[in-house]
C-alpha cells in the first residue's frame, strides 16, 4: 500500500467515524516516513512483507448485515470455551466492538470497556517503534480495555474474539489493553479467526500488571491461508507478579508475533510458550523478547515449530540482562521439526547479558523424527506414515497439553492435527 | 514356530552375531544368558526388525515365513512383540492412544474386526490391576516421566493386550526391585500357552527362577555356547559365564 492509498483509506477512516485524529494523523506520518519493514530491517530478516505492503487492503465496513452476523455467530460458537467456562464474550469482528455478539459479563471485579480510535492503548500502543504497531495507532479501530481489579479472584476466561467478517479485503487494526491491579488473577483467551477470508489482523495487545498479580493470555490463531495476522504484544510486569503467554499458530499466509515482556520489579515472572505449524505455502515468525530490567525475575521460553514442504518457520528470541538485574534466570529453548527437504526452519537464540550473577540457558534443535521413537511404534504395528503422523503430532502435543480450558486444548490439538500431512485418528488423542 | 539358522548380524560394520541356531516351539519359554556384549539384546532386536542391525547371513523364519523380510509393522502382525529393555519416551501421546492404534493396526494387517473405545477399555481394565498400575496410566504420554519400574510394566501392559505370538522380552527384569519382579513375571506367566512362545534374554537367574524356562542357552561372543535346562541358569548364576566360555573354546 503506497503513502497515496493509506492518505485516502485513512481519510475513508475518518469519513465512516468522525473525531478528533490528530494522534493517528502523527501516527501515519511516523509509519510512512519509514514504510513498511524490509528484509534489510534486522528484526524482519526472515520474514518477507511483501504481500501485506503490496496488499490492497480495504478499511472495515461501517455496518455488518444480517447474514454475516449469523456466519460469524456460528464460528464463534464453534471455536468458544463454551459460555459457562467463559468470564465475559468480547467480539470485535473487522476490528469494531460488535455489541450483540459481545456479553461483557457480570464480574464485578472484571471491567471491560471500549476505548476510542484516537485514545491511546498502553505503554507503546502508541507505536514508539514498532512500524506495525504505528499503523495499527494510525488506523485504530477499535479498542478494548480489559480491566481486573486489585483482588480480583481467578474466574474463566475472558474470551475475545477476533474475527474477520469476509466481506472484502479488509485490514483490521484492533487494540486491546489488559490491565491487573494488586493481586489480581485474569485469563484471556484470544481467538484469531475467519471464515476463509481475504485480509490482515494487525493486532496492538499491552498488559500492565500490578503487584503479585497472574495473567494468563493464551491466544490461538487459526485463520484462513488467505489471511495475514500480525500481532504485538508488549507486556510490564510489576514485582512478584507473572505472566503466562501460550501462542498457538495453526493458519494465516503469513503470521508474524512480536512478543516483548519487560520484567520491571524484583520476582517477576514470565512464562512463554507457543507451538506452530508452517503447513505448505504458509510462513509463520515469531520474535520474542525478554528484558530482565529488574534482579531477580525469571524467564522461561519454549516455542516448537513444525514445518511442511514449502512451509517456513521462525524463532528469534532475544533475552536481555540490563547491568543490575542480578540473581535473574532465563531460559530459553526453541525445538524444531521438519517434515520435508525443502522445509526451513530459522531459529537464532540472542543473549546480551550485561550482570554477571546470572542463570541463562538457551538451546535450539532443526530436526527430523527420532529413529528409536520410529522404531517403538513400527514395533508395535503401526506402519511408517501413521507412526510419522503420531510422532509429529506428540511433538506438538507436547506443549498443547498446556492449554486450558479443556475445550481450547482439544480444539488447539485437532487443528494442529489437521494441519499435518498425514493427521493421525483423532478419536483418544486429545 | 520361531527357526533361526546361521544368523550373522553386523552393527556399524562389527559382526555381532556370528552363527546363531536356535528353534523355538510353539509353547517353549527359551532363556537367552549371556555376558554383557555377548549380542543377546542384537538378537532380540534384530528379530523384531531394528533397520540399524545388518543381517549378512542366516534366515530367522516365524511359522515357516521369512521374518527377516518383513517390515517391524509386519512382523508386529505377525505376532513378534519386542519388549525393550529401554522403552522409548513418546511425549504428547498417550498411552492408550498408542495402544489402541497398535491393536487396530495389527487387527487390519490380519483382516480382523478392530476394537472400539468401549471395548479397548473394557479389555485393559483387567490387565492394568494385573500389572498393577493405575487408570492414570493410559492418560500419561508413553512413558514420558515414567520410573524404570513403570516403564518395564508398561512394556508387558502392551504385551498381554497385543498377545503375542511370539515375545521377546529384553533385559525385562533389570531395575526392577523384588515386589515390581513378581508383578512383571506374573504378567508374563499369565500369557503362557500352547501356542505362544517367548525368548527372555536377561543377565540374572532371578526372573528365571519366577518364570521357569524350558531351556536355557548361554550366548558368548556372538554364537550360543551351550544350551541345557532351567539347572543350567543356577549353575551359571553361582559359576558365572567363564567356565562356559573356557568349555567351548576348548572344544
Amino acid at each position: 500500500m503506497s503513502a497515496n492509498v493509506l492518505h485516502r483509506r485513512f481519510e475513508r477512516t475518518l469519513e465512516l467515524a468522525p473525531g478528533p485524529f490528530e494522534a493517528r494523523r502523527r501516527a501515519l506520518d511516523a509509519f510512512l516516513a519509514a514504510g513498511f519493514p524490509t528484509r534489510r530491517d534486522e528484526a524482519w530478516r526472515y520474514t518477507d512483507l511483501k504481500p501485506i505492503a503490496e496488499g490492497d487492503f480495504d478499511v472495515p465496513p461501517r455496518e455488518l448485515g444480517g447474514a454475516v452476523h449469523a456466519r460469524v455467530r456460528s464460528l464463534l460458537d464453534e471455536a468458544s470455551v463454551g459460555a459457562s467456562e467463559a468470564a465475559a464474550r468480547i467480539v470485535l469482528v473487522d476490528g469494531r466492538l460488535d455489541d450483540t455478539l459481545s456479553s461483557l459479563g457480570g464480574s464485578p471485579k472484571i471491567e471491560i470497556a471500549r476505548i476510542a480510535p484516537e485514545q491511546p492503548v498502553g505503554r507503546r500502543g502508541d507505536g514508539a517503534s514498532h512500524p506495525l504497531a504505528m499503523l495499527n495507532r494510525a488506523f485504530a479501530s477499535d479498542g478494548v480495555a480489559i480491566r481486573a481489579s486489585a483482588g480480583a479472584p481467578a474466574a474463566g476466561p475472558v474470551e475475545l474474539f477476533l474475527v474477520a467478517s469476509g466481506e472484502g479485503n479488509i485490514a483490521q487494526h484492533p487494540r486491546v489493553s489488559i490491565e491487573l491491579g494488586r493481586n489480581a488473577r485474569l485469563a484471556v483467551v484470544v481467538h484469531c479467526l475467519d471464515a476463509d477470508a481475504d485480509g490482515w489482523l494487525n493486532l496492538v495487545v499491552d498488559a500492565t500488571l500490578d503487584e503479585g498479580s497472574y495473567l494468563e493470555m493464551q491466544r490461538l490463531q487459526e485463520h484462513g491461508s488467505r489471511f495475514h495476522h500480525t500481532s504485538l504484544l508488549t507486556a510490564e510486569l510489576g514485582r512478584d507478579s507473572a505472566l503466562v503467554a501460550g501462542y498457538v499458530d495453526v493458519g494465516a499466509r503469513i503470521a508474524r508475533n512480536d512478543i516483548d515482556v519487560r520484567l520491571a520489579a524484583p520476582g517477576a515472572h514470565a512464562d512463554l510458550y507457543g507451538v506452530f505449524v508452517a503447513a505448505p505455502g504458509r510462513h509463520v515468525d515469531n520474535e520474542i523478547h525478554v528484558d530482565h530490567a529488574a534482579r531477580e525475575t525469571r524467564s522461561e521460553t519454549d516455542f516448537r515449530g513444525i514445518a511442511d514442504r514449502t512451509g517456513r518457520g521462525v524463532f528469534r528470541g532475544k533475552i536481555l540482562v540490563r547491568p543490575d538485574a542480578q540473581k535473574i534466570d532465563a531460559r530459553q529453548k526453541s525445538d524444531n521439526l521438519l517434515l520435508a527437504e525443502q522445509a526451513e526452519i530459522d531459529t537464532r537464540p540472542e543473549l546480551e547479558i550485561y550482570a554477571d550473577d546470572v542463570k541463562c540457558s538457551h538451546g535450539a534443535t532443526v530436526g527430523e523424527i527420532d529413529a528409536d521413537q520410529m522404531f517403538y511404534m513400527r514395533s508395535r504395528g503401526l506402519d511408517e506414515e501413521s507412526a510419522r503422523a503420531l510422532l509429529t503430532f506428540g511433538f506438538a502435543n507436547r506443549l498443547l497439553t498446556r492449554l486450558a480450558p479443556e475445550r481450547l486444548r482439544n480444539r488447539a490439538a485437532r487443528l494442529v492435527a489437521g494441519q499435518l500431512p498425514a493427521p493421525p485418528a483423532w478419536e483418544g488423542l486429545e | 514356530m520361531l527357526r533361526i539358522e546361521n544368523l550373522h548380524v553386523e552393527v556399524e560394520s562389527k559382526p555381532i552375531l556370528k552363527g546363531v541356531n536356535l528353534r523355538i516351539g510353539p509353547g517353549e519359554v527359551h532363556a537367552i544368558m549371556g555376558p554383557n556384549g555377548s549380542g543377546k539384546s542384537t538378537l532380540a532386536q534384530v528379530l523384531a526388525g531394528r533397520e540399524e542391525y545388518v543381517v549378512t547371513q542366516g534366515s530367522a523364519l516365524l511359522d515357516g515365513k521369512d521374518l527377516l523380510a518383513m517390515s517391524p509393522e509386519e512382523r508386529a502382525a505377525a505376532g513378534v512383540f519386542l519388549a525393550f529393555q529401554y522403552p522409548i519416551e513418546i511425549p504428547g501421546v498417550n498411552n492408550a492412544y498408542l495402544l489402541k492404534a497398535a491393536m487396530n493396526a495389527q487387527r487390519r494387517a490380519r483382516g480382523e474386526p478392530e476394537v472400539d473405545a468401549f471395548e479397548f477399555m473394557k479389555l485393559i481394565g483387567a490387565k492394568l490391576e494385573m500389572m498393577q498400575m493405575s487408570r492414570d496410566f493410559l492418560h500419561r504420554s508413553v512413558n514420558e516421566g515414567f520410573s524404570g519400574g513403570e516403564k518395564k510394566r508398561n512394556e508387558i501392559l502392551q504385551m498381554l493386550m497385543l498377545e503375542p505370538r511370539l515375545a521377546l522380552l529384553d533385559e525385562t527384569d533389570s531395575g526392577l526391585d523384588v515386589d515390581a519382579l513378581k508383578v512383571v513375571a506374573n504378567g508374563i506367566n499369565s500369557l503362557r500357552s500352547p501356542d505362544r512362545s517367548m525368548l527372555l534374554v536377561t543377565h540374572y537367574e532371578r526372573l528365571l527362577e519366577l518364570v521357569v524356562p524350558d531351556h536355557v542357552h548361554v550366548l558368548a561372543d556372538g554364537r550360543i555356547v551351550k544350551s541345557g535346562g532351567h539347572a543350567l541358569a543356577r549353575e551359571l548364576d553361582e559359576r558365572g559365564y567363564d567356565w562356559v566360555q573356557a568349555e567351548a573354546a576348548a572344544s
